[in-house]
């Protein structure tokens, strides 16, 4: 089904825009809830290569639009993480493994995120290692938390949708 | 196997040709898509305020009579003590009218205000902007100051169709010009957004404060808008003076760390101050936005 | 390995576990290498660069210090520094907007079919299109007329005119030596945002409206940016001018900088803004105690010469104070009842004036006129300007440096030398006619009829000529000329810094104080000068004043100091000490007998009460004066120096003072009349500080 991608980028929305609200409550900290690299794991299990592109690219391009990065750093690094996972599909065949690799990928991501909004506007200061190190953290532990809803969420999509399951499914 | 990996590899091609392409393109197409997914997450942002709305909503209408009573009336009071001090204000503003056309004071810029609902914050790595629900519709233009009371939370950096982000006083593209409280020189000091204070609260910094100067005993210095430099109406507090521990020498002048008021972490709603007529900067500002 | 695509298999065979791997470690060694590099950066590198010896990658700039204050006695201040905002744009980080200029320049040459192109020239005009594309930019933003022409759709970059002011184009020449000596700092695009180019503020609120503008209208990003610095700013304008000097632009900052060895290596490039030092007054005097210690920062330069990292840096640190002896009351109404004098085309008359502690020395005003702005001069110096001050005659600080025949005031002095050698006694009445033969040749009298019997206190009182060429004659010349040095009119008198103000150098506190030209004459001086023997007529000319006697105000002022303490020598000083005793170096009792002395002073009071200087007199404050008309050479036509010296009060002398004003061939000076408004002016501002300090004391005493 052609489709497949945009409908579950609506059903992930709502985890990206709840991780937005739940990064307000951290406000006082600096730190956010990053989990756009965990969304992608799922589909790139069962989604045609294409279709996981394009569902990476617009993810990539949501968390950007209201971000000052330069355009396009995280979507496109999402859409290179999207085909290195989709054409090593056997990397994500058990819960490890995609557990693994929700945590990797998020915490990729976050890098990119992190370096690419310092190069518009650098920080002048303060303890940005300790910062970034603590965001990766971050970003490592929740991508692999959250993994397990939104997988949940996004595989009931793809079954009301009836797109064959991944082979080896854990 | 073998397909698969010459389907990455043509992928990963693909994917470079992309990024080439990408870059040449011009920066119209880049803000187009920008702006296309901003709008396309804007439903959104209102339901989340209306829904933040709609909670309050609940939570208030969940109060006793008794608690809505005594509510109602001690704004009765407030209303009261509030009409006289209009009329106060009234005399004032006479006075002030008769006395520029004595000295010929140019009139500072007019604004037409737009009360607008916060809808998100937008935390991004070391700072943070909010979402106003908001924008081009409502006759909100870039650079726009937006205040809360009298205390300046920020200005609009970019607005969408019914969406605008306003970068907040702690923000690093934010720099105003400020007098400070108990110098009675009015030495103009710099403010701009750091927020490079990692893992703490973001803060502003305070610049080129005149070395002799020194804060006012027993309170918090408040710092203020200067009203020049024909963005923030005068008279607007933009935060407090980090005390003594932080004034640092630089150069020749003293640096110190601005705490924004606190309303800056919990705020429903904002007024944005559009300026009547367009300013030059804000010309400069339409020209080039994000690279 | 032949399988179906289909079909997802674990890579089973090493290869392509290997070539797995191998991503997984693209991926790991990139991320340790981000990590790593900035943990580098941070944590290690800055602690590691002493040991680093490859000095070619690294530079360091020295950044000048702030001057320190100048204060008044009262502790206002004369000189204060103030924030200077300027515009500045990052060359570095323009390359790009360069090279695409110039690669446009370059086509369109092509598309003309150019014969040959220039490439230097086409790249220096695409930096200057480039820089001025952002000067448009600054202008239009701080510009406030603007504001109601941007109403429209007008592109700022169009909105300069052809023939756009100086200030608002971007100077070749400028940018030229920028690029050729400090191509790693930042070009300056708008010095003084508050007084852009012409020195003179856009808006009302002297400018800071501008710089406000600038702040907040223009965007935070990109390659502009807003530096902040020191500059000298004196609040009172020309006031006192001669005293504090001004500053001019050097290269050379001060070389006490903080001892650091990445500074010290000789072969490291330094490169260093542009600092100030003191030109004139008590700014070059105590330079050394104003300048403060250079600041340092140590950069990383790119291959192309801009500055990269700031990888260490000291602030630099300010300069001392200086406190001078100046009231600015008295300063000020000395020089604006100068400003009175005036010559019939309106020009101000250059004139003198000062006042003196009597017993410490210190001077409470200054003046000298006509004078200039030194905030005009503080940054860059326009020539026009300068030529202004120069054909005005006002770098001369005449209170010091001029040289003026004393005229009668020298009175007091002949009269001293005259009862010192017993040829005159405080009550001998001479016969004084309308003139006075010497030789055959006719001295005469200012009064036609002359004054008849004249005493001591008379020939005070109406400045009898015929009393001095006696008195003066009988005297003889080796007496006056003795008493006159005794007076101190050879020496310098000014007290001089000490070395260690100076950092080992000589110099009197306020520069190039008149010393070589000053003339106590005798016979060796008239046959060293070649005018032959020295002769009666000679005498009878110094005795009143007049001929080869050359000496400055502040002498004079001096003189009178020393008579108000009966003593021959006072050693002024500009500088506030809380440590003078009053006692003055090469200081002797002025050896007249109490009769005499009371005599002397008895006059000078009677000058003001009823002679010369009447109408100078201050109904309430008895005080001491003697007037002075004496003639000079103006391009080869008689005119007249107007003096007035005097302490006050009489009774317990507090003060003295000296005013000279330079007649011109146009117009009437006369002693008293021209000189005396102005002493009065300053007696009157000085009497209520003075009573005001009184009050203050007393209590203190009292407790």
């Amino acid at each position: 089904m052609g489709w497949a991608w945009l409908i579950l980028l609506l059903a992930t929305y709502p985890w990206l825009l709840g991780a937005d609200l739940a990064s307000d409550t951290l406000a006082s900290s600096s730190l956010v809830f990053f989990i756009s690299g965990t969304c992608l794991i799922a589909p790139c299990r069962r989604l045609k290569r294409w279709q996981a592109i394009l569902f990476a690219a617009c993810l990539g391009f949501l968390f950007e639009a209201r971000r000052p990065i330069p355009d396009g750093a995280l979507a496109l690094s999402l859409v290179a993480a999207s085909i290195f996972l989709s054409s090593n599909r056997q990397l994500l065949r058990n819960t490890p493994g995609m557990l693994w690799a929700a945590a990797i990928v998020n915490m990729g991501a976050c890098l990119i995120w992190f370096v690419a909004s310092l190069y518009v506007s650098p920080a002048s200061s303060g303890d940005l290692i300790g910062h970034l190190l603590v965001q990766l953290l971050l970003a490592g532990v929740v991508g692999s938390v959250a993994l397990v809803p939104i997988a949940l969420t996004q595989n009931a999509t793809l079954d009301r949708l009836s797109i064959p399951p991944a082979p080896d499914t854990p | 196997m073998d397909q698969n990996r010459q389907g990455a590899r043509a992928s990963y091609i693909a994917l470079s040709i992309f990024v080439a392409l990408w870059i040449l393109v011009p920066s119209a197409v880049r803000r187009f898509n920008r702006e296309a997914f901003v709008e396309f997450q804007a439903p959104a942002l209102h339901l989340v305020g209306k829904s933040r709305d709609m909670a309050t909503f609940w939570e208030k209408k969940s109060r006793s009579v008794e608690e809505m009573t005594a509510a109602g009336r001690d704004l009765a009071r407030i209303n009261a003590a509030l009409e006289i001090k209009i009329n106060a204000l009234e005399d004032i503003r006479r006075e002030n009218v008769r006395l520029r056309e004595i000295t010929r004071y140019n009139v500072p810029a007019e604004y037409m205000s737009v009360v607008a609902r916060v809808a998100t914050r937008d935390s991004s790595s070391w700072w943070q902007r909010i979402v106003i629900r908001k924008g081009r519709n409502d006759g909100i233009r870039p650079g726009a100051p937006v205040v809360f009371g009298n205390t300046v939370v920020g200005r609009v950096t970019a607005v969408h169709l019914t969406t605008s982000e306003v970068d907040l006083v702690t923000s690093p593209g934010f720099r105003c010009t400020a007098y400070l409280e108990g110098d009675d020189q009015n030495h103009i000091v710099l403010v701009n957004g750091v927020a490079s204070n990692s893992l703490g609260t973001a803060k502003a910094r305070v610049s080129v404060i005149p070395r002799d100067y020194s804060m006012p005993a027993g309170q918090p210095a408040r710092v203020f808008t200067t009203g020049m430099g024909g963005v923030f109406p005068s008279r607007l507090v933009i935060g407090y003076l980090d005390g003594g521990t932080y004034a640092t020498q630089v150069g020749s002048f003293k640096e110190s760390l601005l705490i924004p008021s606190r309303d800056l972490y919990n705020l429903q709603e904002v007024s944005v101050l559009v300026p009547l007529h367009q300013n030059p900067g804000e010309a400069l500002m339409q020209g080039d936005q994000f690279q | 390995m032949k399988e179906s695509s289909d079909t997802r298999v674990l890579p089973s065979t090493p290869v392509e576990r290997l070539r797995l791997y191998g991503v997984f470690f693209f991926f790991f060694a990139g991320f340790v290498y981000v990590i790593g590099g900035l943990a580098f950066r941070q944590l290690i590198q800055s602690s590691d660069l002493k040991e680093q010896s490859d000095t070619q990658s690294r530079r360091v700039v020295l950044r000048p210090p702030a001057r320190g204050r100048i204060y008044d006695r009262n502790g206002f201040p004369l000189v204060d520094n103030r924030a200077r905002w300027s515009v500045k744009a990052d060359l570095a980080s323009l390359q790009k907007e360069f090279r695409g200029e110039y690669l446009r320049l370059v086509a369109a040459e092509k598309a003309r079919e150019a014969v040959s192109i220039d490439r230097e020239k086409l790249m220096e005009d695409a930096r200057v299109r480039v820089l001025q594309g952002w000067l448009n930019k600054v202008w239009f933003v701080i510009d406030e007329t603007n504001r109601n022409t941007t109403k429209g759709r007008k592109s700022p970059a169009k909105l300069t005119p052809v023939t756009a002011p100086a200030e608002r184009q971007i100077n070749i020449d400028e940018l030229r030596k920028h690029l050729r000596e400090r191509r790693a700092l930042p070009f300056t695009l708008v010095n003084d945002l508050a007084f852009p180019g012409t020195g003179q503020a856009l808006t009302a609120d002297d400018g800071t409206k501008s710089v406000a503008r600038f702040i907040e209208q223009f965007p935070v990003e990109g390659p502009i940016r807003l530096e902040q610095d020191i500059v000298r700013t004196y609040p009172y304008g020309a006031m006192a001018a001669h005293v504090l000097g001004y500053v001019k632009d050097t290269d050379a900052l001060p070389d006490n900088v903080d001892d650091i060895s990445e500074v010290r290596v000789e072969s490291l490039q330094k490169l260093h803004y542009t600092g100030k030092t003191g030109a004139a007054g008590i700014e070059l005097s105590y330079n050394y105690v104003l300048s403060g210690r250079s600041g340092w920062e140590l950069w990383s330069k790119t291959s192309s010469g801009y500055n990269q990292t700031r990888l260490k840096f000291s602030e630099p640190a300010q300069g001392g104070n200086v406190m001078l002896s100046i009231d600015y009351r008295i300063q000020q109404a000395a020089e604006s009842s100068l400003a009175k004098l005036k010559d019939p085309q309106g020009n101000l008359l250059p004139a003198a004036a000062v006042m003196i502690d009597v017993h410490t020395g210190e001077m409470l005003a200054l003046a000298s006129q006509p004078s200039f702005d030194p905030n005009r001069l503080a940054d860059r110096v326009s020539s026009k300007y300068y030529d202004e001050i120069d054909k005005a005659g006002g770098w001369l600080n005449r209170a010091t440096q001029g040289l003026y025949a004393p005229g009668s005031t020298f009175k007091v002095i002949t009269a001293t030398a005259g009862m010192r050698k017993k040829v005159v006694d405080w009550d001998d009445v001479l016969e004084c006619g309308a003139f006075f033969k010497v030789g055959n040749r006719d001295y005469p009298e200012h009064e036609p009829v002359g004054f008849g019997d004249v005493n001591l206190d008379k020939m005070l009182a109406v400045s009898c000529n015929v009393w001095n060429y006696q008195v003066g004659l009988r005297t003889g010349i080796e007496a006056l000329a003795a008493e006159s040095r005794r007076f101190g009119l050879d020496a310098p008198l000014l007290q001089t810094v000490s070395d260690v103000e100076t950092g080992g150098q000589a110099m009197t506190e306020l520069p190039f104080a008149a010393s070589r030209g000053l003339v106590v004459p005798d016979r060796e001086y008239k046959l060293r000068i070649g005018a032959g023997a020295w002769n009666d007529g000679d005498t009878a000319n110094l005795s009143i004043g007049q001929g080869y006697l050359l000496t400055t105000p502040l002498h004079m002022a001096c003189v009178a100091a020393s008579i108000a303490r009966g003593e021959t020598r006072t050693v002024p000083s500009i500088i506030h000490s809380v440590e003078r005793n009053g006692r003055h170096q090469g200081s002797q009792p002025i050896g007249l007998n109490p009769n005499q002395l009371e005599a002397l002073r008895g006059g000078m009071v009677r000058c003001v009460e009823e002679g010369t200087a009447r109408v100078a007199r201050i109904p309430g404050l008895p005080y001491a004066g003697k007037t002075g008309t004496a003639e000079y050479f103006k391009k080869g036509e008689k005119a007249h120096l107007a003096w007035m010296i005097g302490y006050a009060p009489a009774e317990n002398p507090v003060v003295a003072f000296a005013v000279l004003v330079e007649g011109q061939v146009d117009t009437n000076t006369w002693g008293g009349k021209t000189a005396g408004p102005v002493v009065k002016e300053m007696l009157e501002t000085w009497w209520p500080i003075a009573a005001k300090a009184n009050q203050d004391e007393k209590p203190k005493a009292a407790r």
